[in-house]
């Protein structure tokens, strides 16, 4: 009898979990896609939603913002982000300090990071403040005329400021984790320090980066609130800033819901696309450090 | 003999080092001080990067009883004309609006009058540094509500996602059993899930379930990836607490529920603490779902998120609401910063 | 003029910091197998680590074959160094690992390959080459450290703790498998470790370490019987020299060594070296093994101290007692003859062919 609650036991403890993964997260998913797949008539539809998706407003740019977005800032900001963190992985004086400042940007809400950034590329905003200040330009610039890719720079450059910090930390920490001992055998048999980092650094790091730089991906596919709060609704469109568009600035109407629904189910579907490559590559990387799924 | 640097080095290292932290906090700094800055600040330029605590204005008594007010923009031009009158309220309100400060109209003017026997001179009033703040929860609508919202969703989420990820986190750890592996894989897919796709689906079921518009509903929401977070992290530490400490208290009579209850559990608390801050933040910090399944009972983010859509002017008082935003995101972060590296950097424990 | 040369050799980490390497005079001859031995902290790691180019050195020099070798890289000593982690990058396969430090040379792919395969055969690892370091044990992985090392057939071998990772059984092992390989390749080797039993079975000479200064230098066996300081007879032997404090008291033409619970006559070969502590306070070291016991309390040449068994430790071919003589409650005596003795047994116990030990109080220099 005791055997069998011991065995029990497990299922017992998940059981309130199940329950409210089935109620909140299964049948919420069942119905984003079927939602998709009705039309507004309430009959069945493969294509009707996703068509209207397609031929809304801003639909192409919005793809192609998302995509641009995400690659071109994850890419910068690992490779400044590395560049810093092979500078200025020593410990030294301050290097707590360094690390505490480097976590702030990350550490305050998307919002707060846009009214940061709105209340410096307004035409008498700080930056224009600072650059003419220091006599780099003489007119103040419009930032907030920036349309196009101009605008979808601009948003990197935001990014950038507010995540290459922390992933510097990140990469720092990795390569101090790194044991010495590994480094000075290679340097014994005569590597020099570049040889050092190309062959064994970086070979070593590549599991952790390659992850991190797909969980990076993830968030960075999901931008919008800064687009919209320093923009404005359709200045700069990506998938989740047409998800709030619909929402907040057209709700109510019907074709509204429906492409909220529909561009839900399209970036989920890249969400889960980049998740499976996670998956495989943190699984590759369980193999390879010969240790078990724990 | 590999690690020596050379004088250049540690110059250029030094550089890039100071180069770094400017470029962070410098933005940052000029952000705090348009928090605290008052409405004829926000119009100046350049701007000052820090904040200061203190107006000057320059009066000049008029023939008719009445005041001249100059006020100096920095900008080249010396002092400006702005107002003259004699009327206190009026005083009262130009001060407070304009410049952050409050003081009882009669006062201003007695203050004034010293001009009459001491000629025109300049005034310095120290300004209410919290009258942004001050402001922002009376102009922007609901804000004050909206903080105990935010607190409120805030401490729901911890609530179902520690009970419920602990005990998944728990069952992982210490028991073998079918289906194991398929869990593991399948919170990981939840945690990693993104909420906006079920915002919606979710804000439909919510008003089936009469919880729409509420933070218990919110809660609901947050909770998902939570749960499984938590579920994650706890089981970490589950596994790392040794099981003999366990079987040592059965040992000595306890049950299954007193030992997790005394021994266990104190010993996750730790990482316990560390998921509830990272359940915390993604109640506190969100403003995407907050606008889809809510109405009229907003979170803290999404009143500040609405508030820079008004208007661009009075931007200081939405600046101030989000320090208030930031500070409890701030504190937790720094608190749990080991486990966020873990987490972006898949470095795991 | 030998083969490597240590001069003077010192070590600070900061300007008015303390010296971690204090004067190190050393000198050691092609083919040599030298041991550091001492216990954590005594700088034997550091002077490694100097030799191999890992770090700098505050004042001395190194020389081999004549040369100063101090501002060389490593690879241009022409030394070759196993770490105590092994330091086998995990990335690479055995085989990646081995070729590494001659892909490092420039040398064509053949000539890597035939290199390989003989070091691999050197440490029986030549199955593996294929794996990767997490695949294997923990041995494997040392052995895979080892063929790195001597696939760039150095002049000078250098091993810092490389078996105290090792599970007992193997590291006894590795240890014939290590000298093995040393006189096969023929190379000067100087190896690291704080186990005393690991020195005595593997040196040609063993540099006794302590604090930053050497000790004593000298043969196994010189080591052992023939201890320079307090330290080396502690430190060297299982179980270790019992030690007593005894005031050395000249009765007409014999000298005894006195002290609380024991009045030991001492030989004549010792007279001379006493002579000026007549008086004096001394510390006496007994091996284990010189204490003979006699269980009808005789008393004989070479008489001690009178003892009670309190403790019997059978070791199969020979037990370990243990007992109290005046204020040291733990002395071990190691005996063949009286196996199984009962505890209890009163004894008379005596230095067996005068093996005994003076050190100078204060010096804890061996008088001699």
């Amino acid at each position: 009898m005791h055997k069998n609650m011991k065995k029990a036991t497990p299922y017992l403890l998940l059981f309130p979990i199940f329950i409210y993964y089935a109620v909140f997260w299964l049948a919420p998913v069942a119905s984003g896609i079927k939602e998709v797949f009705v039309g507004m008539d309430g009959d069945f539809t493969l294509t009707e939603n996703l068509k209207l998706m397609f031929r809304s407003d801003l639909f192409s740019e919005s793809v192609l913002n998302t995509a641009a977005f995400a690659a071109i800032s994850v890419v910068l900001q690992y490779v400044i982000a590395l560049v810093l963190a092979l500078l200025l992985s020593r410990k030294f004086i301050g290097s707590r300090f360094l690390m505490f400042i480097s976590m702030i940007p990350m550490a305050i809400t998307p919002t707060a990071t846009a009214i940061l950034w709105k209340t410096g590329l307004v035409k008498d905003g700080w930056i224009n403040s600072l650059l003419m200040g220091l006599h780099i330009i003489d007119n103040p610039i419009v930032f907030m005329n920036a349309e196009g890719f101009q605008a979808i720079l601009l948003l990197i450059v935001i990014d950038t400021w507010t995540v290459t910090p922390s992933v510097m930390i990140i990469l720092i920490a990795g390569l101090q984790g790194l044991q010495k001992e590994l480094k000075e055998a290679a340097y014994t048999f005569g590597a020099n320090k570049w040889q050092i980092l190309k062959d064994i650094t970086l070979p070593i790091l590549r599991p952790s980066i390659t992850t991190s730089v797909i969980m990076r991906m993830i968030a960075a596919v999901q931008v919008w609130s800064i687009a919209v709060m320093v923009l404005g609704y359709s200045k700069a469109p990506f998938l989740v800033e047409r998800i709030a568009f619909y929402v907040d600035a057209i709700p109510g109407v019907d074709t509204s819901t429906k492409l909220a629904y529909t561009y839900s189910f399209l970036t989920t579907i890249v969400v889960l696309l980049a998740t499976v490559v996670y998956l495989r590559v943190s699984g590759r990387n369980k193999i390879a450090a010969g240790g078990e799924d724990e | 003999m590999m690690d020596r640097l050379n004088a250049v080095q540690k110059t250029v290292f030094a550089i890039i080092l100071a180069g770094m932290v400017m470029l962070v906090a410098i933005p940052l700094l000029f952000f705090i001080t348009v928090s605290f800055s008052n409405s004829t600040e926000m119009t100046q330029f350049p701007k000052n990067i820090f904040p200061s605590g203190e107006v000057t204005v320059y009066v000049e008594p008029k023939d008719d009883g009445k005041y001249e007010l100059f006020y100096d923009y920095q900008d080249g031009s010396g002092y400006t004309s702005i107002i003259t009158t004699n009327n206190a309220s009026k005083l009262e309100k130009h001060f407070a609006r304009q410049y952050a400060v409050v003081m009882d109209g009669e006062e201003i003017l007695e203050e004034f009058s010293r001009t009459r026997t001491e000629g025109a001179r300049e005034f310095t009033f120290r300004k209410d540094m919290f009258y942004n703040f001050k402001q922002f929860f009376k102009i922007v609508p609901n804000a004050g509500v909206a903080l105990k919202n935010s607190i409120i969703v805030s401490l729901y989420t911890i609530l179902i996602s520690l009970s419920l990820g602990s005990l998944a986190g728990y069952a992982i750890a210490r028991y073998q059993f079918k289906g194991r592996e398929q869990i593991n894989v399948g919170l990981l897919i939840v945690r990693m899930f993104p909420t906006v796709g079920i915002s919606i689906p979710m804000a439909v079921m919510l008003i089936k379930m009469g919880l729409y518009d509420t933070m218990i509903g919110l809660a609901f929401l947050y909770s998902i990836p939570n749960i499984a977070l938590t579920s994650w992290i706890t089981s970490s530490i589950f596994i790392g607490i040794n099981k003999e400490l366990e079987e040592a208290s059965y040992v000595f009579g306890a049950n299954s529920i007193q030992t997790f209850l005394k021994i266990t559990l104190p010993m996750a608390f730790p990482a316990m603490a560390a998921s509830s801050m990272y359940s915390f933040l993604t109640a506190w910090n969100d403003t995407i779902s907050a606008l889809i399944l809510t109405n009229e009972n907003q979170t803290l983010a999404l009143v500040v998120y609405k508030a820079i859509g008004t208007t661009s002017s009075g931007i200081q008082y939405a600046a101030a609401g989000s320090i208030v935003l930031i500070i409890p995101a701030l504190v937790f972060t720094f608190i749990i910063r080991k486990y966020i590296g873990q987490m972006w950097g898949g470095v795991e424990l | 003029m030998s083969y490597l040369e240590i001069k003077n050799l010192q070590k600070r980490y900061t300007a008015k910091g303390p010296l971690i390497v204090d004067n190190m005079n050393l000198s050691i001859e092609k083919g040599e197998f030298i041991v550091f031995l001492g216990p954590s902290g005594c700088g034997k790691t550091t002077t490694i680590r100097m030799i191999s180019g890992l770090e700098e050195i505050s004042g001395g020099d190194i020389t081999v074959d004549g040369e100063s070798i101090v501002n060389k890289l490593p690879r241009e000593r022409g030394v070759s160094m196993i770490f105590q982690s092994y330091a086998v990058w995990p990335h690479m396969t055995v085989y990646d690992n081995i070729a590494y430090p001659l892909k490092l040379q420039k040398l064509p792919k053949d000539e890597i390959k035939k290199r390989v395969q003989a070091a691999a055969e050197a440490t029986e690892i030549q199955g593996l080459l294929k794996r990767y370091p997490a695949q294997m044990s923990g041995g494997q992985r040392q052995r895979v450290a080892v063929s790195r090392a001597i696939v760039v057939e150095p002049r000078l071998f250098l091993m810092d703790e490389p078996l105290s990772n090792l599970d007992a059984k193997l590291r006894v092992s590795m240890r014939t498998e290590l000298k093995r390989i040393h006189t096969k390749q023929g190379s000067t080797s100087i190896f690291v470790t704080h186990d005393q039993s690991e020195a005595m079975s593997m040196a040609d000479r063993i540099v006794v370490m302590y604090k930053g200064k050497i000790e004593q230098i000298g043969t196994p066996m010189e080591v052992y019987q023939d201890s320079a300081t307090r330290f080396v007879a502690e430190f060297i032997g299982t179980p270790p020299t019992n030690f007593f404090d005894a005031s050395i008291v000249r009765e007409g033409q014999e000298i005894y060594a006195r002290g609380e619970g024991f009045d030991y006559k001492v030989p004549s070969s010792l007279h001379s070296a006493l002579a000026g502590y007549a008086g004096k306070e001394i510390d006496m070291g007994i091996r284990p093994e010189y204490i003979d016991i006699l269980p009808d309390q005789r008393k004989q040449d070479g008489y001690f101290c009178d003892a009670r068994i309190d403790f019997v430790e059978p070791q199969g071919s020979h037990s370990i007692l243990i007992t109290e003589i005046g204020a040291n409650k733990n002395v071990k005596i190691h005996t063949v003859d009286h196996m199984d003795i009962k505890q209890g047994t009163k004894v008379s116990c005596h230095v067996k062919n005068g093996m005994v030990m003076f050190f100078d109080k204060e010096s804890s220099k061996r008088i001699k």
